[in-house]
C-alpha cells in the first residue's frame, strides 16, 4: 500500500482521462458527466410522483438492501473492467459460496475420518469468502498466464462454479442454517441478517467496500497500475508496471466480492440453494456500464459505479411498486441500460472533438483564431 | 452379456433395424450393472429440466432408480427449458442410439419437433410432467394435472382465508406453460368469490430470492393483504420470509405449489397452509415402466397416450406423511 513505489510515475503516460486537475465548471459538462445521477434523479422524481410509498425511509431503506447485493458484485466487476477483462463467473460464485457456508453450518463430513465437524462461524465465513476468492484466482490465471480470453476464462468457470455448488448439495437446498449452541456454530443467520442502527449489513457491507475499494483505486500504486493497464497495457507494462500481477489480482477481488454477496444472500433468505446468483452477473456488468466505465478498460470510477447500481435498483423496485406489468418491467430496464450508454458514447465523442480543438487552438495560438 | 444381447435385439421390435449393431454395441458397457434387474438391459436416456431444483431432482432419481430396477443403463441430461439444448441431448441420444428417452420436455411447440426426431431415428419417447401439443409422436405423455391441483390448492387456500380481502400472486417463469396453467387455476376459483381481490401479479421466475424481493416491496405497495399464492414453492418460500421479517405472516395466508421437502416443513410450521403435490414419482415410475413395457412387448400397456395424474393437497394434516415428493403411509 505504499504511497512511493516508483512506477507510479512511470504510469504518467497513460493517464486516468477524469484527472481533476483544471476543470472548469459548466452545467453542460456537470450534465453529460453526471448522467447516471441525472438518471437516478429522474427515477426518484418520477416513482416519487406515482406513488407515495416510494421515498418513505422504510421503503428506502428496504431497496437500498436490494442494491447493495449487486452493488457489491459490481464493484468487484468494476476492478476487472478496469482491467480491460470482463468476469461472467460472479453469479456462480455467489451460489458456490452460500452453498459452501450452508454445508459447513449443517456439519461437514470429514473425509476418512468419520467425524462430523461444525466450525465455528467465522471459519465458515473466512472458508466462504476464501473460497470465492480462490476461483478468481483460477480465472485470473487463466487469463494473465495462459492468456484465454476473459470472456471465454469466466464464461467457462460460470458453469464450472455452478456445478461444483450442484454437487456439493447434491440438488437440494440447505435450510438448517442457526447452528446450534452446543456446537458452538450460532449467529450465522442472526449476525449477517441483522440491521445494526436500523442500517441491514448488506448496505454496511456496501459502504465498506465502496470507501475500501475507493482508496484502493485512488490512493495505492495498484491503483494506478490498473487504470494503466487499462488503458494502454503495453505502454504500462514498458514503464514496469507488473501487468500480470495486476491482472490475476483483479479477478481474486472479483471472487472475493461475489463470495461475500453469497454469504448475505444466503443469510437474507435464510437458505444455501444452488441456483441462487442466476444471472447476477448481468446486473452487475450493467451497473459498471451505467456508471460510466468503458469496457475496453481504463476508464471508471467506484461512485460511478454505485450510482449505476442504484439506477438499477431503485429502477427496478419502482416499477414492481407502482405495479408495472412484468413485461413492461424487462422493456424498461433494458432501455435504460441501452440510453445509459448511448450517452455515454456521445460524451466520448464529444471530449475527443473538444480535446483535439483544444489541440489545434493552441498549436495556432499565434494570431490565428481557432476555426470552431 | 448374452442376455442383454438379446433384450436387445427384443428391444428392436418396432423400431427400425439400423439401431441394431450400435445398441448390442452400447450394450458392452451397460450389461455389468443390468445383470440384478428383472428385463430391460440396454440404455434409457432421461432429459430432465433442472437438477437443482429438488423437484425435477426427484424426477431424474425417480427414473434412474426405476430405469437401474427394469435393468438397463441410464444417461442423465438437464436442458433447463432451453429448447436447442433439448434438442442437442436429443441429438446425443440418437447418435449413442438408446432404446429410449424419458424426457421431460422444454415446452409443448418447442419440442415437437425433437420428439419426431428422436422417434423417426427409431427410439421411442416417453414424455413426463409436461406435455407436447401434438399427439401420436410420443409413445406416452404422462403429466400431472396442473389446473386440478391449483384449483384444489385454491380452494384450500380460500377456505383459510375466508373468502374476503387483497391477496397477491406471484408468478412462475412466463415462458414455462405450467406457470400459466396454475395461475389460471387460481383464477378460475377465486372469481367465483367477489369480495377477493387480486390486486398484484408479480413473476419471480420460480426462484426464492426473487420471491422474497418481490414480495418485499409489494407488502410496501399493499400493506393490508391477506393472502399470497404462489406458483411454485421456492416463491411461497421467499415470500413467506418477507412476511416474517416485516412481521405480518400471522394476517397472511400462504399457497405453495410443488410439495417440495422445505414447502413440507413450511407446512408442518404452519407458515404455508397448503401446497400442492405433483405426483412425479408415480408419473416418472410409469413413464419407466411403460417405456420398459414398450420395448419388451411393443406396447405401453396404457390405453390412452395421455395420461393427467391428478395432484395431491398437502396441508398440515397430511404433511406427516410426505417424505420428498413421495407419499407414504
Amino acid at each position: 500500500m505504499s504511497d512511493t513505489l516508483a512506477p507510479e510515475r512511470e504510469t504518467r503516460p497513460a493517464p486516468p482521462p477524469q484527472e481533476p486537475r483544471r476543470r472548469r465548471i459548466n452545467l453542460g459538462n456537470v450534465l453529460v458527466e453526471g448522467r447516471a445521477l441525472v438518471a437516478l434523479a429522474i427515477i426518484v422524481v418520477i416513482f416519487a410522483s406515482l406513488s407515495p410509498n416510494y421515498l418513505q425511509p422504510d421503503n428506502l431503506i428496504l431497496m437500498t438492501r436490494h442494491v447493495a447485493m449487486n452493488a457489491i458484485l459490481a464493484i468487484g466487476m468494476l476492478m476487472v473492467i478496469l482491467n480491460g477483462g470482463i468476469d461472467l463467473s460472479v453469479g456462480s460464485t455467489v451460489g458456490l459460496s452460500g452453498v459452501i457456508a450452508g454445508y459447513l453450518l449443517q456439519g461437514w463430513d470429514m473425509p476418512i475420518t468419520q467425524l462430523v465437524a461444525y466450525p465455528p462461524v467465522w471459519v465458515v465465513i473466512i472458508g466462504a469468502v476464501a473460497l470465492g476468492a480462490l476461483v478468481g484466482y483460477v480465472n485470473g490465471l487463466l487469463v494473465s498466464k495462459l492468456n484465454v480470453a476473459p470472456f471465454i476464462a469466466t464464461l467457462g468457470m460460470l458453469y464450472v462454479a455452478r456445478g461444483i455448488a450442484l454437487l456439493i448439495t447434491n440438488g437440494e437446498t440447505f435450510t438448517a442454517l442457526q447452528g446450534e449452541e452446543g456446537l458452538g456454530n450460532t449467529g450465522f443467520v442472526t449476525f449477517l441478517a441483522s440491521a445494526p442502527l436500523g442500517i441491514p449489513m448488506p448496505v454496511w457491507f456496501m459502504v465498506v467496500f465502496a470507501v475500501g475499494f475507493s482508496l484502493l483505486l485512488n490512493r495505492t500504486a495498484f491503483g494506478r497500475w490498473l487504470y494503466a493497464t487499462g488503458g494502454n497495457e503495453r505502454a504500462a507494462e514498458l514503464s514496469g508496471v507488473p501487468v500480470k500481477k495486476v491482472q490475476t489480482l483483479v479477478y481474486v477481488m472479483s471472487g472475493f466480492c461475489a463470495a461475500t454477496v453469497g454469504l448475505l444472500l444466503t443469510a437474507d433468505l435464510p437458505a444455501a440453494t444452488p441456483r441462487a446468483g442466476e444471472f447476477y452477473e448481468l446486473n452487475a456488468i450493467a451497473a459498471v456500464v451505467i456508471g460510466g466505465a468503458a469496457l475496453s478498460g481504463g476508464r471508471g470510477t467506484i461512485r460511478g459505479t454505485l450510482i449505476g447500481a442504484f439506477v438499477i435498483g431503485f429502477l427496478v423496485d419502482g416499477l414492481v411498486l407502482v405495479g408495472v406489468s412484468v413485461f413492461w418491467q424487462q422493456v424498461i430496464k433494458g432501455a435504460v441500460i441501452i440510453l445509459a450508454v448511448a450517452v455515454d458514447q456521445l460524451q466520448q465523442s464529444f471530449q475527443k472533438r473538444r480535446a483535439l480543438r483544444k489541440v489545434a487552438a493552441s498549436t495556432n495560438r499565434p494570431g490565428s483564431p481557432s476555426p470552431a | 452379456m448374452f442376455r442383454t444381447l438379446t433384450k436387445a435385439t427384443v428391444a428392436l421390435v418396432g423400431s427400425i433395424a439400423l439401431a441394431a449393431c450400435g445398441s448390442s454395441d452400447a450394450d458392452t458397457s451397460a450389461g455389468a450393472s443390468g445383470d440384478e434387474g428383472g428385463g430391460g438391459g440396454g440404455t434409457i436416456a432421461v432429459i430432465t429440466v433442472d437438477p437443482s431444483n429438488p423437484y425435477w431432482k426427484a424426477e431424474v432419481d425417480t427414473a434412474v432408480a426405476e430405469a437401474e430396477k427394469l435393468g438397463y443403463e441410464t444417461t442423465v441430461d438437464a436442458h433447463n427449458n432451453d429448447a436447442d439444448r433439448q434438442n442437442q441431448f436429443i441429438d446425443g441420444a440418437i447418435s449413442k442410439q438408446v432404446d429410449a428417452i424419458i424426457l421431460d420436455p422444454a415446452g409443448a411447440d418447442e419440442s415437437v419437433g425433437a420428439v419426431q426426431k428422436a422417434t423417426d431415428a427409431g427410439i421411442p419417447v416417453f414424455l413426463v410432467n409436461a406435455e407436447i401439443s401434438e399427439q401420436g409422436i410420443a409413445k406416452s405423455q404422462i403429466v400431472s394435472n396442473n389446473a386440478q391441483g391449483a384449483t384444489i390448492g385454491a380452494e384450500a387456500w380460500v377456505e383459510a382465508v375466508g373468502g374476503e380481502g387483497k391477496y397477491v400472486e406471484l408468478f412462475g417463469n412466463p415462458t414455462d406453460n405450467n406457470a400459466q396453467v396454475r395461475s389460471d387455476g387460481y383464477a378460475e376459483v377465486l372469481a367465483q368469490y367477489p369480495d377477493l381481490e387480486l390486486v398484484q401479479q408479480e413473476t419471480a421466475n420460480w426462484d426464492r430470492a426473487e420471491g422474497k424481493a418481490k414480495m418485499e416491496i409489494m407488502l410496501r405497495a399493499h400493506p393490508d393483504i391477506v393472502g399470497v399464492v404462489s406458483g411454485n414453492d421456492e416463491m411461497a418460500l421467499g415470500a413467506i420470509q418477507a412476511l416474517k421479517d416485516a412481521g405480518k405472516l400471522d394476517q397472511v395466508t400462504v399457497l405453495g405449489f410443488d410439495g417440495n421437502p422445505d414447502a413440507a416443513a413450511a407446512v408442518e410450521a404452519g407458515e404455508m397452509v397448503a401446497t400442492v403435490l405433483q405426483p412425479i414419482v408415480d408419473g416418472t415410475t410409469l413413464a419407466v415402466q411403460q417405456a420398459d413395457a414398450f420395448l419388451t412387448d411393443g406396447e405401453t400397456g396404457a390405453s390412452t397416450e395421455k395420461q393427467a395424474i391428478d395432484c395431491i393437497l398437502i396441508t398440515e394434516d397430511n404433511v406427516g406423511q410426505l417424505d420428498n415428493f413421495v407419499m407414504g403411509g
